[in-house]
């Protein structure tokens, strides 16, 4: 398939509000990328020609934000929205292998799903995880650094390198992934052996370090983690934000390169335009 | 006294009330004003009557509120006109393209940006989250109703000291340290929700905002020129669609509360004056918007800001030459039993006016609806420059509008007072060393880390914020002169956003003062790489009834229109905030400026953190012995009258001289010198960048070594020169450049034949980084 070929569905609601940088994001990759409210894909309050079926794109992404205001869990507001009307149009495009990306809002959103982690099923009844408020217990924005863990399922980083540090800078008050606190270690060895835990927060020279390298708190350091077959891909920092060199938060240090966040989007359409 | 019998009920199923100017006399006319709220004056109130006698009728309540908002110093400048008139107004340039709710100025060939900044105070000094949410929504409209995306904000605050002793505050002052943490929130919760980077601003304390704290709110938008629109209707037919939130009994009377003293009772009294934000109606309002604005379905918009709904139709309509009849009853309410006049006049958040052709109508309303925005047609465009409103069928307004937006113009009485004249000069002992005092100045509340502030704000949403206002070293950083926005996908033109304000300088010497906030302005600017191109302002002062705050007011005016004159920068909108006194007294006069400069390439912009040991450090411009506002006299207790001048011509040659510096990749990194002066502009490029310097200032002008190391003086940057390439930096005759020193080392060593600081840069950074969370926690 070709890339001008891939239709993104850059799904929102209001108060999304990172739909802009995502949708380009795929833009300048080439693909076709299309934001679509949730209620034409649920057909309320819209005219035939504004419908739209999820089946026809094969990349769903969910951008950051403040979905519905986030006034109760974060994302549990477009979480419970989606889930009402689409459950069955979302287990069917991961059940085809089609790519899932929740960034920040997004990830929350799929956690709230029960499409994250999703450790028995593509979709679980309840939520098997949160993202908390951070440990800081406020907002936070601020250059994060990610090593790459994942061992190649996750196919939004096969461009990236093993262990490789990447640039992605996170902004969020709740953040901090957990789990059930009395199977927490035992969640997380799972995942480790299931091979989907993808980036953890590392200091400068890679250690596993606390605040603020770590902004929010989150068990084990993880940043971003995708479902057992690695199609449904979670992160709260921002890869849309560094997809070129000059939003790098110290890119007149080193200014040649592409933006740390672009390979993120790259290896998701390597996967879609291989795949078919 | 009673005015109890020139109230005449109507006697209708709902609240309408003629009121009986005629047979009032001067006292019941004044406590008339008093009781409606509207602050008129006696001789306002006496236009109103004799205007009403010459109709053969008297007003109902809901014209007497209308004019009320329509007159007030907050709608119709009417103390401040006549000097923006004399001073400001009349600098222009062929790229201003419009001066509405937000000035509008051409960016590229295809695309014009635009910016506004304007106070929101004491609805913030009452209920400080609420407050300063409202006024980011406020000012997020006035941008988007000229057809722009907003794109960045702004937010210049001013405090008492966070740790002012709660025993002395007066009844009913809040502490600035539950001001300011409530403010931050504020904006925090508004504008992240909605989506926009805040990446400029700045955060002020003196003891004289302790009764009246200032939150500024600025924003900046873009469009393309075809996409702007002008605050007018097109003409008589157009359906008025009021769009956003519903109304309600919040914000009734904010006009005329913001245009009046602070005092104990205002908590009480005027809580309902502040409105209630919403930032996720808001944030659809944008989409549904700039979409229907895109597709062409609307001929003018504008915000419901001050006065509600009570200016905007009255503005709209006239400003295309028309007027309008509206029907109150329609108006979406959030709660039952509003009369008319409280409908009329609420300043109830997050609605705009839309002006639509009637064959547009329903395609305007399917895209609110789909956004779930309620969005209702209210009214008609009509030929008369004339309201009218109905209200249940009853007319209880018909107004021409000529009256009603003809505010009074006073050109009140000002001067300087003797006292200020009488101020005595003192001066520090000179020492051998000054490595305490820069610490200390370091930490002071004033120069220290904004970051507790900073990183509570999305500065990167949009994801096009390139230059960021925390610049250094990953795990480093301190503060940026400008944050620069890449605003159009396809081209690498940068528009660089600044603050500039000096509170201390324009008190003590309100011409200079005024001056100096358009170089700082301008160097702020020019240190990331843009050409300064335009600025709107937010002038706070205290009571203008009051000849020497009005002086102020003038001088400082007069100031800043000189330079921009000079440098031909227009000021396309602005804001001006009167009454900001409490039982304490005035404010510090406080102008605030936001301004815009274009970047060429943004691949060329620089930091403020130093980059590479071994590069060489240098000093544009020239240090006079210009201490008055300075913050070491603040620090070590002196005074002086002396506040730092403008050399007009030499800041020209300055900005030319650092901007090719700039565009030859010569200058790596920049730093304006402004509070704290060399030695603090110093230390901050260290501690941004991690690494020490080697300092010596020999070269400078023969000063004592404190007025080297402190002084103010405008016009002056330090820059970093990348090796090989020191000479590319221009040279010009009408501004000094010297070389310091180089890159390196762990420490600041600065010298003058002696040593005169020598501190480790970690013993700075943690100087510099530890006192808002010591202060705010």
């Amino acid at each position: 398939m070709k890339a001008s070929h891939v239709k993104v569905c850059v799904l929102r609601i209001e108060g999304t509000n990172c739909e802009e940088e995502s949708y380009l994001a795929f833009k300048r990759l080439g693909t076709k990328p299309e934001k679509v409210h949730l209620k034409q894909l649920t057909g309320t309050d819209v005219t035939p020609e504004e419908k739209r079926s999820l089946a026809d794109y094969q990349i769903l992404v969910l951008p950051g934000g403040f979905s519905a205001g986030d006034y109760v869990r974060a994302g549990a507001i477009f979480a419970a929205r989606m889930k009402s009307r689409l459950a069955k149009d979302l287990v069917e495009f991961v059940r085809a292998g089609k790519p899932v990306l929740g960034i920040c809002n997004g990830f929350q959103i799929l956690v709230e799903t029960g499409l994250l982690p999703a450790m028995s099923g593509e979709m679980t009844e309840i939520p098997e995880a949160v993202l908390g408020t951070n440990d800081s217990a406020r907002f936070e924005c601020r250059p994060t650094l990610l090593r790459k863990v994942n061992r190649g399922s996750c196919v939004f980083t096969s461009r990236i390198p093993p262990e490789k540090i990447s640039l992605i800078p996170s902004a969020h008050a709740e953040g901090k992934l957990m789990f059930p606190l009395d199977r927490s270690k035992q969640i997380v060895k799972e995942l480790e052996d299931n091979d989907q835990i993808v980036f953890k927060y590392v200091d400068p020279e890679g250690n596993l370090s606390g605040y603020p390298w770590c902004p929010n708190g989150s068990t084990d350091n993880i940043a971003g983690i995708c479902n057992r077959e690695g199609n449904v891909f979670g992160l709260m920092p921002h890869p849309e934000r560094v997809f070129f060199r000059f939003t790098h938060p110290d890119w007149t240090r080193s200014p040649d390169g592409p933006g740390d966040g672009r390979a993120v989007f790259e290896s998701v359409l390597d996967y879609v335009t291989r795949k078919e | 006294m009673s005015t109890e019998r020139l109230y005449i009920p109507r006697g209708l199923p709902f609240e309408l009330t003629d009121i009986n100017l005629a047979d009032a006399n001067d006292d019941e006319l004044k406590e008339l004003s008093k009781e409606s709220g509207t602050a008129l004056s006696l001789d306002e109130m006496k236009r109103i009557r004799d205007f009403f006698s010459s109709k053969g009728r008297n007003p109902t309540d809901v014209e007497l509120q209308s004019i009320g908002q329509a007159w007030s110093e907050h709608c119709c400048y009417k103390s401040s006109k006549v000097f923006l008139k004399e001073y400001i107004f009349g600098i222009t340039s062929r790229q201003v393209i419009d001066r509405g709710d937000a000035g509008v100025m051409e960016f590229d060939r295809d695309h014009a940006y635009a910016l506004r900044i304007e106070s929101h105070n004491h609805p913030s000094a009452v209920e400080p989250y609420g407050g300063a949410a409202t006024g980011i929504g406020g000012i997020i409209r006035d941008v988007l109703c000229m057809g722009a995306q907003p794109i960045a904000l702004v937010d210049p605050l001013f405090f008492g000291p966070p740790d002012y002793p709660a025993a002395k505050l007066a009844p009913g002052i809040k502490h600035p340290k539950y001001l300011l943490g409530g403010i931050v929130a504020g904006i925090r919760d508004y504008g992240n929700r909605v989506g926009l980077p805040t990446v400029s601003g700045g955060v002020w304390f003196d003891e004289s905002y302790v009764g009246n704290c200032l939150v500024n709110v600025g924003c900046v938008g873009i469009a393309e020129k075809r996409s702007i629109k002008r605050n007018a209707v097109k003409g008589p037919g157009d359906i008025l669609i009021l769009v956003g939130g519903r109304t309600g009994r919040d914000g009734i009377h904010g006009v005329t509360f913001a245009s009046a003293v602070l005092t104990k009772e205002s908590e009480t009294e005027s809580r309902g004056a502040v409105q209630l934000g919403d930032p996720i109606m808001k944030e659809p309002v944008i989409h549904a918007l700039l979409e229907t604005n895109e597709r062409g379905l609307i001929n003018g918009m504008k915000d419901l800001g001050g006065g509600g709904l009570s200016c905007v139709v009255g503005e709209i309509a006239l400003s295309g030459g028309c007027g309008a009849e509206v029907d109150l009853s329609k108006v979406p309410l959030k709660e039952e039993g509003l009369a008319p006049w409280e409908i009329w006049v609420s300043e109830s958040q997050e609605r705009m006016m839309l002006s639509v052709s009637p064959r547009n109508v329903d395609e305007v309303l399917h895209v609110f609806r789909l956004w779930d925005v309620p969005a209702t047609p209210v009214g008609e465009v009509i030929k008369e420059k004339i309201v009218r409103l109905r209200f249940q069928g009853e007319k209880v307004f018909d107004l021409e509008l000529e009256f009603l937006t003809a505010g009074p113009m006073y050109c009140r009485p000002c001067g300087i007072t003797k006292a200020r004249a009488r101020m005595k000069e003192s001066t520090p002992k000179v020492k051998n060393r000054y490595d305490k005092e820069l610490l200390r100045l370091l930490s002071s509340p004033n120069i220290c880390s904004k970051e507790w502030v900073v990183r509570q704000y999305d500065h990167e949403v949009r994801g096009n914020t390139v230059i960021k206002p925390l610049q250094g070293k990953l795990g480093h950083s301190s503060h940026g002169d400008a944050a620069v926005i890449k605003p159009v996908e396809e081209s690498f033109r940068g528009l660089a956003i600044a603050t500039a304000s000096n509170p201390f300088a324009v008190n003590l010497d309100p011409y200079r003062g005024g001056k100096t906030c358009m170089d700082e302005m301008c160097r702020n600017l020019t240190s990331v790489g843009a050409r300064p191109h335009s600025f709107t302002n937010c002038l706070n002062f205290g009571d203008p009834e009051r000849p020497d705050r009005l002086w102020l007011f003038k001088e400082a005016v007069r100031g800043m229109g000189e330079v921009a004159a000079a440098l031909k920068i227009p000021t396309p909108s602005g804001n001006v905030s009167f009454y900001n006194e409490s039982q304490a007294g005035s404010v510090l006069p406080t102008p605030t400026l936001l301004g815009c400069g274009i970047v060429r390439d943004i691949r060329k912009c620089v930091t403020s953190d130093l980059k590479r040991e071994g590069n060489t450090i240098a000093f544009i411009g020239s240090t006079g012995p210009e201490m008055g506002a300075s913050e070491y006299y603040r620090l070590v207790r002196k005074r002086s009258l002396r506040v730092p001048d403008v050399d007009i011509p030499a800041l020209r040659a300055g900005m030319d001289v650092v901007l090719k510096g700039i565009e030859r990749s010569a200058i790596v990194s920049c730093h304006d010198v402004s509070d704290g002066g060399l030695a603090v502009a110093l230390a901050e490029m260290c501690i941004g960048g991690d690494v020490g310097a080697e300092i010596d200032i020999s070269r400078m002008e023969r000063l004592r070594s404190d007025v080297r190391l402190f002084s103010e003086s405008n016009t002056r940057w330090v820059v970093e020169l990348k090796k090989g390439k020191e000479k590319l930096l221009p040279k010009d005759r009408k501004v000094r450049s010297v070389r310091l020193g180089t890159v390196g080392g762990t420490a600041l060593r600065i010298s003058a034949n002696k040593r005169l600081i020598d501190a480790e840069v970690d013993k700075l950074s943690a100087a510099f980084n530890g006192t808002l969370w010591r202060l705010l926690g």
